[in-house]
Parts: C-alpha cells; sequence; structure tokens
C-alpha cells in the first residue's frame, strides 16, 4: 500500500469519524425526546437526566392521547399542512416556470420581492390576517390557518422551484412543441415529470413549514382548527411542564412527516441533484 | 430511442390531487372542532387552566343549556392572542382567563365588573386580590383561582432524630420547618451535606431561582416594602431603596446553600431538584403539593408551612388569575352571568390537578382534610398584611421580561454589586416608563 493509498484511507476515516459526531449531535435530541417519552413522570424530570429509561412505561403516550383536543388537532394538522402545500405548489409551480421561461427583468425583480417577503416577521401581519381572515368568515378554520402558511411557503417554494426549471434544458420544451404540444402541454407533460423530484422537495418543505408552524396557529385559530403545536406548547403552564405527556405527543407528532421523508426519499435525492451537472 | 409516456401517470397524480383538494377543502371549512354553535360561550384559558374551569363550564352548562367552549392557548401565547384580538376590536372569545399581571394592561379592553364585586363578594376574597381586582377604579376581572408560594420541606430530614439532635446543638434551638430569615437560612446551611460520604455535596438546604422573579418579589415584601419595585400610583421607582437592597442580599446570600445553575434555574427546575429528593426545602407555588409524582423519593414525606417572614413579616405573591370579558364581546351579559356563576361555585376547582381556589370560604372549608395540608399555609401567606400584589402597570410584563429576571441572573452570579445591579435596575425602568 502506497503513502497515497494510506494517506486517502486516513481522510476517509477521519471524516467517517466527523459525519458520526454530526450525525449523533443532530440526531440526539430527537432520540432523547423519543426515550424521554418511555420515562416514568419522575425520571423524565430527574436531575441529573438519563438518556435511557429505567423503566419503560407507554403512561405518557395514554396522557397525551386522551387528552381532550388531541386527536381534533392532529386531524387539523393534517387537512392545514396538506392544504397549504397545495397552495403553495399550485402558485409556485407556474409563478417559477414564467419567471425561468420568460427571463424578463420584471421576472428577476419578482423572484427577489418574493423572497424579501419572508423577511418582514410573522408578528407584523399576524394581527392583520386576523382582522382579514374574521372579515372574510373564515376565522378559526383551517382553510385560513393554510392560507396564513402559505404565505410562509410560497417565496421559498418559488425559489426552489425556479431552480429546479432553471436545470431542465429549454431543448426538451422545444421537442415537445415540435410534436405539437402547447407551452402548457409542455409544461404538463413534459417538465413536470421531469422536475419531479424537485416537485417532492418543494412539496415537504411546504408541508414541513405548514406542520411545525406555531404564532399564526396561535392567533388565528381557537375552538374548531387549532392545530397539533399548540396543543404541545400547552403541556408548558405557568407553574410547570409535564416533560413526559409533552414529549410523547412530540413523538406521535413527528411521525408523519418521517414517514412522508422516507416515503419521498427516492424522490428528494433525485430532486436534490437536478442540475448538479447541468453543464 | 422510446419516449416514456407520462401522460398517464399525469393524469393520475392530477386526479389525486383534485380529489386531495376536494376533500381538504370541505375538512378546512370548519376544522376538525366541529361548527361552533350561536349560543355557546366561549372562554380562552392558558394551558393548564382549562381543567380549572372544567367542572364549573360542566355544571353551568347543565343548569343554563348553555353550552361553554374552553379554548386552551400556551401560556406563553396566550398574553399576544388576547393582546392583538382586544387591540383589533374583533374578539373571538366571550371571557378571558387573565394572568394577574397582565390585568393592568389589557383594562381599556375589557368591560366593567363592578356590579359583581358585592360587599359579600370582597369580603370572601383575599385583600390583595381585590385590590389587584380593580383597575383605574374599575373592577376589570374576577379571580377564579390564587394561587402563592408556600414553604415546602421534608419532613423525613425534619423530624429525623439525629438531625434534631445536631441543629439543636448547633443553633441552639430546636430544629423546626423554619419561619423567618434567619431559620430559612439556618436550616439550609444545615442540610447541605454529603449524605453518603463520597466527599461531594448531594443535599442542598435550598435552591435559589435566578430565572424567575416572583421569589425575590416576595422577599422584597417580607422586608416590609409596600411597593415592590414602583408605585403604580405615583410613578416612584422604589427599587433603588435599601429594602429591595435587603431582599437582594438575603437572597443571594442562600447561594452557598443551594445548588450550582442558579441563574437559569426556574419553576420547573426547582421542582424537579425537590422531587428528586436533592432539596430540603423549597419556596413554592402552593398547587405543587398535590402534584409530587408517586415514584419521587420524597412522595409522603412532604410538609407545608406559610412563606417565610423577614422584618415585615409573611409575605408572598399572589399567583392569581382572573376571569374578564372583553369590552368588543358580543355576549356581555351572557359573560358576566357565567363569571358570576363561576365565582358562586369556586369550590369545584379544588378536586382539579391545580387544586387551587379563590374564595376564603372555599380555602377554609377544607381545615383539617388530608391531603389539603397546603390550604393553611397559602391561606395564612396570602392573609398576611405583608402579602401584596405586584404592580399594576401596564408595562409590568415587559419590566419582568426585560429589567428584574436578567438583573436577578447577574445577582446569583459570584461577586455581583446588588447595590449596582438594583440602580442599573432603575434606570431601565425608568426608561420603560418614560
Amino acid at each position: 500500500m502506497n503513502g497515497l493509498e494510506t494517506r486517502r484511507r486516513s481522510t476517509k476515516a477521519i471524516l467517517g469519524v466527523m459525519l458520526a459526531v454530526i450525525l449523533v449531535l443532530y440526531g440526539f435530541p430527537f432520540v432523547y425526546l423519543l426515550l424521554t417519552s418511555f420515562k416514568t413522570p419522575s425520571e423524565a424530570i430527574a436531575v441529573p437526566p438519563s438518556v435511557m429509561p429505567n423503566v419503560w412505561t407507554l403512561e405518557n403516550y395514554v396522557a397525551a392521547l386522551a387528552k381532550e383536543g388531541v386527536v381534533p388537532a392532529l386531524i387539523n394538522s393534517v387537512v392545514t399542512a396538506v392544504l397549504s402545500t397545495l397552495f403553495s405548489l399550485v402558485l409556485a409551480v407556474p409563478a417559477a416556470y414564467a419567471v425561468t421561461r420568460y427571463r424578463t427583468p420584471s421576472g428577476r425583480v419578482f423572484v427577489l420581492a418574493a423572497l424579501v417577503t419572508r423577511m418582514v416577521p410573522t408578528i407584523a401581519i399576524g394581527a392583520p390576517l386576523v382582522e382579514t381572515m374574521r372579515a372574510m368568515g373564515i376565522g378559526d378554520t383551517s382553510f385560513a390557518l393554510a392560507i396564513a402558511h402559505t404565505t410562509i411557503s410560497l417565496p421559498l417554494s418559488i425559489w426552489l422551484m425556479a431552480s429546479f426549471f432553471e436545470a431542465v434544458p429549454d431543448e426538451i420544451e422545444e421537442a415537445a412543441k415540435m410534436d405539437g404540444a402547447s407551452r402548457l402541454g409542455a409544461l404538463w407533460r413534459v417538465v413536470l415529470p421531469v422536475v419531479s423530484g424537485g416537485l417532492a422537495v418543494t412539496a415537504i418543505f411546504a408541508f414541513l413549514a405548514s406542520w411545525n408552524e406555531f404564532l399564526f396557529a396561535l392567533l388565528l385559530t381557537s375552538v374548531r382548527a387549532q392545530t397539533t403545536p399548540i396543543v404541545i406548547a400547552n403541556f408548558q403552564t405557568q407553574f410547570g411542564l409535564d416533560w413526559g405527556a409533552m414529549t410523547a405527543l412530540a413523538a406521535v407528532y413527528s411521525l408523519p412527516v418521517i414517514l412522508l421523508t422516507l416515503v419521498l426519499q427516492r424522490h428528494i435525492v433525485a430532486g436534490l441533484t437536478l442540475g448538479a451537472v447541468k453543464g | 430511442m422510446t419516449l416514456r409516456d407520462t401522460s398517464g401517470r399525469v393524469r393520475t397524480a392530477s386526479l389525486a390531487t383534485a380529489l386531495a383538494t376536494a376533500g381538504t377543502l370541505a375538512l378546512s371549512g370548519c376544522g376538525a372542532g366541529g361548527a361552533a354553535a350561536e349560543d355557546e360561550l366561549t372562554v380562552v384559558v392558558e394551558g393548564g387552566g382549562l381543567a380549572e374551569l372544567q367542572p364549573i363550564a360542566d355544571l353551568y352548562e347543565q343548569e343554563t343549556g348553555t353550552t361553554v367552549t374552553l379554548v386552551e392557548l400556551p401560556y406563553d401565547g396566550l398574553y399576544d392572542r388576547i393582546q392583538t384580538e382586544l387591540g383589533s376590536g374583533s374578539v373571538s372569545f366571550d371571557v378571558a382567563a387573565l394572568d394577574a399581571i397582565w390585568l393592568s394592561a389589557f383594562t381599556e379592553g375589557v368591560s366593567p365588573l363592578d356590579d359583581l364585586f358585592t360587599d359579600d363578594v370582597k369580603a370572601d376574597l383575599f385583600p390583595g386580590l381585590v385590590s389587584e381586582a380593580q383597575v383605574g377604579g374599575q373592577y376589570v376581572g374576577m379571580p377564579i383561582f390564587t394561587n402563592s408560594e408556600i414553604l415546602y420541606y421534608r419532613t423525613d430530614l425534619f423530624e429525623d432524630p439525629q438531625h434534631q439532635a445536631d441543629f439543636e446543638a448547633q443553633y441552639g434551638y430546636p430544629l423546626a420547618p423554619p419561619t423567618t430569615w434567619e431559620q430559612y437560612r439556618d436550616a439550609a446551611e444545615f442540610f447541605t451535606m454529603d449524605t453518603d460520604g463520597d466527599g461531594q455535596i448531594d443535599l442542598y438546604g435550598t435552591d435559589v431561582k435566578g430565572a424567575v422573579e416572583t421569589e425575590w418579589l416576595a422577599t422584597v415584601s417580607q422586608t416590609g416594602e409596600e411597593h415592590m419595585v414602583l408605585d403604580p400610583e405615583t410613578g416612584e421607582i422604589t427599587i433603588g431603596d435599601a429594602e429591595h437592597l435587603e431582599a437582594l442580599d438575603y437572597y443571594t446570600s442562600l447561594l452557598p446553600y443551594a445548588p450550582a445553575g442558579a441563574a437559569q434555574l426556574d419553576w420547573a427546575g426547582a421542582q424537579n431538584l425537590f422531587y428528586q429528593g436533592q432539596l430540603a426545602m423549597m419556596r413554592f407555588w402552593g398547587h405543587a403539593y398535590t402534584q409530587t409524582p408517586a415514584d419521587s423519593p420524597v412522595a409522603g414525606q412532604i410538609g407545608a408551612a406559610p412563606m417565610i417572614a423577614g422584618e415585615g413579616g409573611v409575605a408572598g405573591v399572589p399567583g392569581a388569575w382572573y376571569l374578564s370579558v372583553p369590552a368588543a364581546g358580543t355576549k356581555q351579559d351572557l359573560a358576566k352571568d357565567f363569571i358570576a356563576f363561576a365565582y358562586e361555585h369556586n369550590e369545584l376547582s379544588m378536586d382539579t390537578s391545580l387544586g387551587l381556589v379563590a374564595r376564603i370560604s372555599a380555602f377554609e372549608s377544607q381545615a383539617g382534610v388530608a391531603g389539603r395540608e397546603n390550604y393553611p399555609a397559602i391561606l395564612e401567606t396570602l392573609n398576611s398584611p405583608a402579602t401584596r400584589a405586584r404592580p399594576a402597570t401596564p408595562q409590568w410584563q415587559e419590566i419582568v421580561d426585560t429589567v428584574l429576571t436578567p438583573m436577578l441572573q447577574k445577582a446569583v452570579e459570584p461577586g455581583a454589586d446588588n447595590a449596582a445591579l438594583l440602580q442599573e435596575a432603575e434606570a431601565q425602568i425608568e426608561a420603560i416608563l418614560e
């Protein structure tokens, strides 16, 4: 084995160790949350804390899921996130397509302006949104909350989709047009299937933005459309914090997102590498 | 080369998307909680507060036919939500549960409840609560339950004959739950020890909380100070006076008998330490007496006593919650009727998770009842003349967040100059009030 090979192996080993350390640091909070959810109430608050439960119990899950409002909140979260994702995609796809294909100065300004809207603090538009939704008669509905969440996810969805469309050569569309497809037909039948990985990435991003959102959910929902982040936060009261039940519900709440990511994993990888070899 | 025909897949995806959209839109119209009825009352409460009001809401519905929907919101977000709605003049709730310290900030957005505060009602409420409920000459909230810090101590330690003998030999008086600052410090010092002989201290006499301000405010009242931090009537800022310094000096003098990390210690942290058996004593909110985990090493070995006294006497800080009616609400009469009903049936909140009530008669009705040993301690602390409510100023929450808590966190660090910190706090509060 020559020196170069040895060096290469050492570098690989060091990178591997670094990767493992980063992975542990990144994943530990979630693993700890998961383990805490199986601890007894006393062990959950132990000082110093233990990582592994001494006694494994489902007590926290029973308590969390039996709490009034938890199941409707889970349904509301799904409905809101799905709706917000659809809104984001339906609006972001044509916007990003137009910007990347027509390449006009106004399009570039539009994309920049879209991103600037992300710099406005959420709380600043919270009160006007509450007013507007009430005036429209849709206060405390998942529909209203989904619209609010779309304001968060749409700008970055447009940016994401624009970068994916950029990676699709114009020639593919032109070939479709030569075969008789309209521009819309080419987008629908040719371009969108090509960027399906990008669509999956954008959809997951939009879904997560809604799934975890707290402030709009706090301001816009009460009885009918309250989502799970609010219910989870309710475990922290002025006088204490129910760690066990809170971690149990948080673990349950993270499951759909993990499953969704696993199901769409292939598309996500394809989407993330789309355009990586564009020459 | 043959091109794959993707139109079929796109069509399928489009159909699925269309169906999902239709279904989701249908569901989103009302949310999974169901549609709100016209004749129901909506009461917004803090996280954990739902349980306190549920029995009353249930009885109200049973007796009047009016449905009361309790909307639980996280404590940290409730203030923002109510502020947003009261500020917009369009409210989604008919009654709001307000923390005592928010009353003055929301006074302009809520309806007066003067007609509910009859002489009988006032006589059955702690003086501090009656004065706290009145802002700008009007009663703006009816207390639904109140809390106060009391003293918790380990009965297994205090009743141990060896400890009793050692303590008396060392301090010259019998070991008993402390009632004064000096006794508390002595007991804290005494119980700070290495119990397993490994050379490490594993039992501390007390905790010192640096991340929350209320316990220090109670200590200020214990000096006899009549206006903690500031006098809202005159606008005078008192935090720089001798009593505040005396309180801060005493507060931080307990640091040698407390676990490290005081600057970050809050209510939950202190409670955890006590439940783990690492503290011999703890000053904490009265409701915790009934919340000891069954598998805690100190379960069944916890005693409750009134808060300790300084020169001014026993003092705590009332931690009450009030029911208020938003001025923009459309069901004013119904909302007030529910509040009157909640006061009348205040005792129903006893058997809830916090187990707290607001009326003196409700506290007194439990005298001698097993499991309610915390009630006499709460009662005595809240009835003490030195116990005072926090100042009724709209900027109170801001003062707490930006001045008092950071000041305390600095004060519990080694080498802190308490006098300088209080002077700095005085200047900051002056700037906020300007």
